[in-house]
């Protein structure tokens, strides 16, 4: 969806990411029209039914698709950032490590990877010394909340060593 | 006996030594779990519920208390210092909050919540015990329309979130909107935008959304400024503490946003988020720094916890009165009372005076034993930032997917979180700001049933809107509120705008 | 990323067989609703009693407890000591949300309390008896504005039988669905609505201050201690309750089974259990083994065709 490796554009020429952006605003108006279509002949006493709001939204929402082409056009989208994607990427993958790796492994090992993911997004690529200091603070996070707070953590091989 | 006999009895008994032990216990109890992100006070009175019964029933109502105001302020800390809310009440906080901590004046935004909740939870407590009947008649005169009206000033406030760009502010309010139709339709019970995934029949939970654009949205924003990003956070700047000029612009804030969050939190669909709202933009309008905003105002930190703190108290007003549970916390703490023999309604204060006044008691007294252990912590709390960059985000990672973890333990939740993480990245990228977002998820879906419940009633009758002289009256601000900005925009155009230019995330 | 496969190859060779607490009870609800209540006071009792040593309630909330009930299907199967909380609202919540998962795919234990419905107005209201709520409804459906809970829930059901037994189209009803019995009502208290409809717990301390006007209850037969007839008085066959139930996993043995259905019955019948019912107002509606089967199968019929005819299910 970003494209945001677009370089900082100073000058006023048509900005390609914002015109992106205008498509992915009516692309979601047209998923509302498209959903809420079906709903459209429920009505109640109070002459709106379920597909009158979102119809509303999504008309303007594509309104908002048409101006921001023009501001676009216009080239009046602020200046950006340049953003370096390899952190990002580290970050993401911590993130998507932790969702897949939650139920079978548990919440510390699970969290631990992504706490070195993350570490490692920001500069400290040393996993080896990372990840065990993550699995170990975690585990002493999960023995506070789940153990004593009892907070739901999902537990795996490693919590069960010790509850 | 008279009112004030109870309620010094009631303090006599809570003062006891061992009381206000249990009191500092239950507070800590409930800062640390509350200061999780996606955590907020109702998760957190429920887990921590069966602590309490274990003591005899004046001790158990005591750190209940502390529990209840210790999960309240918890949310505020890390919005402050890690620009990651705790929950839906404390969005407003991070604004300004973060943006202080980032120049150094974490201390100050820190002891002005606490300061600020304090007295709100003093004064709104107070209020609790001398006028609750009478703000309950108020409360009770909000049907359907009025509501709906309360909605579409809370709307018009929320611009004053929206940064430089009109465009912008508006789009993301609207993709607010359009993920607050995802799930059930309350009125019929037709799903929508659920594309027959179960799990988003319910809809997107507002935590899940914050903790994803500001924590995970934050967190990738910074990384991806590499080396050549603002490296140091400065942690402290000047003093920890308030300075003179910081409590004299925070002193009316406070009292202001007593004055809002209360009737707000007494109303049986008002919310404590829609009170730190009306705040958040009250300050603004009113602010002789109208141009620090945005920048770290400390009113824009002041006014808007002390609301969520009075309107907590708020809450208690129909509950004790009317045994009205009006937000999920209530009703635990109706579970609560329960437990204590305490049967809310309209005759509690006649029937059970000493339970009521004890219980008011405590709470006066846990709110104190807040401020206790808070303010000295404040200096702690602030080290937080000194930690070295990679080990902070790897933590605030940590602490806002266990918030999430805690509150439901699904992948898709996390899933969610990831993808609302990068669609808050996105936006910062782009220069939108993320609260619209997360307000248009909260306010659309009210402001809808609301509306439809009150054309139902009318049977369609759309002048029903406007007849009701509260109603007109609430229309008749929103729309003052909306012009007037217009008007004075008009005509100081350019400079100041231009400065402000994205700066806003 | 090599450390990173060590690791996980490390840990997948630590998995041991899992010692889990003695109980997990799904709440499919957030914290504060009714069945994480039910849930909560079972988890204590059941530790107090020494009926088990360690009990863990976790919430799972979502679209009328379905998606509770779904991910419990799913990931339970066989575990003995898996258990879910339930009720009558989830009947409808699966008809109306096509949940693919239904209460055929959960085993079934015990019901454990339920709550009549009562009919109310304001003390103000016109309407002196359900006579005359009846009449009202009859000559204009859509100017009687009923207050109740969540679309296609019990309050909603309930409406939808009250017309029907009227000979009051069902469709035609001007129902307005609230979240959460709190903010209903208020509504009724502030006379936004013609009349309200709840379990009878939402509205009795109003009722016994005389701020609201109790017009009739949803039992079979009158209850002691509250002064209102039954629907079924004014000529209307309507009974319905709202019972709230536990449930154990799918793919149990018999044997397991009859532990879990023990346990729940020396949990029924225990003196903390019956002290937990009073202290929150909740009546004792146990009913297990076949007799429970044959009811839920009788609810669940009822209930579709009522959906269906107030139009929620298609």
């Amino acid at each position: 969806m970003s494209k945001g490796n677009t370089p900082s554009t100073q000058t006023r020429r048509p900005d390609r990411a914002a015109l992106v952006i205008a498509v992915f605003l009516a692309a979601l108006a047209g998923l509302i029209f498209w959903d809420t279509s079906r709903l459209a002949q429920i009505t109640s006493y109070s002459g709106i039914g379920p597909a009158t709001i979102p119809f509303v939204i999504a008309s303007v929402l594509l309104l908002l698709a048409a101006w921001t082409v023009f501001e676009a056009l216009r080239g009046d989208f602020p200046a950006r950032e340049r953003q370096e994607f390899g952190p990002v990427i580290w970050i993401i993958g911590g993130l998507a490590a932790q969702m897949l790796t939650l139920k079978p492994l548990g919440f510390s090992i699970a969290t631990g990877l992504l706490f070195a993911a993350t570490a490692a997004g920001f500069g400290k690529r040393k996993l080896w010394f990372t990840i065990p200091i993550g699995i170990v603070l975690c585990l002493g996070v999960w023995l506070v909340f789940a153990g004593l707070l009892q907070l739901s953590l999902p537990a795996g091989p490693l919590e069960h060593l010790f509850w | 006996m008279t009112t004030f006999d109870f309620l010094l009895q009631g303090m006599l008994v809570a003062a006891q030594p061992m009381n206000l032990l249990y009191a500092l216990i239950g507070v800590t109890l409930g800062t640390a779990v509350g200061v999780l992100p996606g955590i907020g006070p109702a998760l957190t009175v429920a887990l921590l519920l069966p602590v309490t019964y274990r003591l005899d029933p004046g001790g158990s109502l005591i750190m209940f208390a502390g529990i209840y105001y210790g999960g309240m302020y918890g949310g505020s800390t890390t919005s402050i210092l890690l620009n990651t809310p705790g929950e839906s009440a404390s969005i407003v906080t991070a604004l300004e909050g973060n943006k202080m901590a980032r120049k150094g004046r974490g201390g100050p935004a820190l002891a002005t919540a606490a300061i600020g909740s304090f007295v709100a939870g003093l004064i709104a407590t107070l209020g609790l015990a001398f006028i609750a009947p009478f703000v309950v008649k108020l409360a009770l005169v909000f049907g359907p329309r009025e509501y709906f009206a309360l909605m579409v000033l809370a709307f018009v406030t929320v611009s004053s979130a929206f940064g430089d760009s009109t465009l912008r502010g508006l789009t993301s309010l609207f993709i607010g909107f359009a993920l607050a139709i995802i799930g059930i339709d309350q009125l019929t019970g037709q799903a929508r935008m659920s594309f027959g995934v179960p799990d988003l029949l319910d809809g997107i939970e507002v935590t899940t959304l914050a903790v994803a654009m500001f924590a995970i949205g934050e967190s990738l924003y910074i990384a991806a400024q590499g080396e050549q990003g603002p490296d140091k956070v400065e942690a402290v700047k000047g003093s920890v503490w308030m300075t003179a000029q910081d409590w004299a612009r925070s002193w009316k804030a406070w009292l202001r946003g007593t004055a809002i969050g209360f009737p707000i939190g007494a109303m049986p669909a008002g919310g404590a988020e829609i009170g730190t709202f009306l705040s958040y933009a009250t300050e603004k309008r009113l602010s002789k720094h109208p141009e620090e905003f945005g920048h770290g105002a400390i009113e824009g930190v002041a006014g808007p916890e002390a609301a969520n703190n009075a309107s907590a108290a708020g809450t208690l007003v129909p509950l004790l009165t009317l045994g009205l549970p009006t937000t999920a916390t209530a009703a635990i703490m109706l579970a609560g009372f329960q437990q204590y023999g305490l049967q809310p309604g309209p005759l509690l204060f006649a029937t059970n005076p000493q339970l009521v006044w004890g219980l008011i008691a405590s709470l006066l007294i846990a709110n104190f034993m807040l401020l206790v252990l808070n303010l000295p912590l404040v200096g702690l709390w602030v080290k937080l930032l000194t930690i070295p960059k990679p080990w902070l985000y790897a933590g605030i990672l940590l602490f806002a997917t266990l918030g999430t973890i805690g509150a439901n333990p699904s992948v898709f939740e996390l899933g969610m979180l990831l993808a609302f993480g990068v669609l808050g990245y996105a936006m910062r990228i782009f220069g939108y700001p993320i609260a619209p977002v997360v307000v248009g998820l909260i306010l659309g879906p009210l402001a809808e049933q609301q509306l439809r419940r009150a054309l139902a009633i009318s049977q369609g009758d759309v002048t029903v809107l406007f007849t009701s002289p509260v109603a007109a009256v609430l229309l008749v601000i929103a729309a003052a509120a909306l012009i007037v900005p217009l008007i004075l925009r008009a005509r100081g155009r350019g400079q100041v705008l231009s400065q402000l230019a994205a700066n806003e995330d | 990323m090599k450390q990173f496969f060590l690791a996980s190859i490390l840990a997948g060779a630590l998995a041991l067989p899992a010692v889990a607490a003695d109980y997990t009870i799904i709440a499919p609800a957030n914290p504060g609703g009714g069945w994480d209540q039910t849930a909560r006071s079972i988890q204590s009792v059941m530790q107090a009693e020494g009926i088990s040593g360690n009990v863990q309630v976790q919430n799972v909330p979502g679209a009328g407890g379905t998606i509770g009930l779904a991910q419990f299907a799913s990931q339970s199967a066989g575990n003995a000591n898996a258990l879910i909380v339930g009720g009558y609202v989830m009947v409808g919540a699966i008809l109306t949300n096509k949940s693919p998962v239904s209460l055929n795919d959960v085993t079934p234990i015990a019901r454990l309390t339920g709550e009549y419905e009562a009919i109310v107005v304001p003390a103000d209201s016109p309407l002196k008896s359900m006579g005359d709520l009846v009449e009202a409804l009859k000559k204009d459906p859509g100017a009687v504005s009923w207050g109740g809970g969540s679309a296609g829930g019990t309050d909603h059901i309930a409406v939808g039988l009250i017309a029907k037994a009227a000979g009051v189209d069902p469709t035609k009803i001007n129902y307005i669905a609230f979240s959460g019995g709190g903010e209903a009502l208020a509504a009724i208290l502030g006379s936004q609505v013609t009349a309200g409809i709840s379990g009878y717990g939402e509205f009795e301390s109003q009722i016994k201050a005389g701020t609201l006007r109790l017009l009739a209850m949803s039992s079979a037969e009158r209850i002691p201690g509250i002064d209102a007839p039954t629907i079924k008085e004014g000529g209307l066959d309507v009974v319905v309750q709202n019972w709230r139930m536990v449930a154990a996993a799918p793919g149990l043995t018999d044997e397991q089974k009859a532990a879990v259905s023990a346990d729940v019955e020396k949990l029924a019948k225990s003196a903390g259990w019956q002290e937990t019912l009073k202290t929150k107002g909740w009546t004792d509606t146990y009913l297990a083994g076949d007799a429970f089967k044959e009811q839920l199968a009788k609810d669940v019929s009822a209930t579709e065709t009522i959906l269906k005819d107030i139009g929620l299910v298609k």
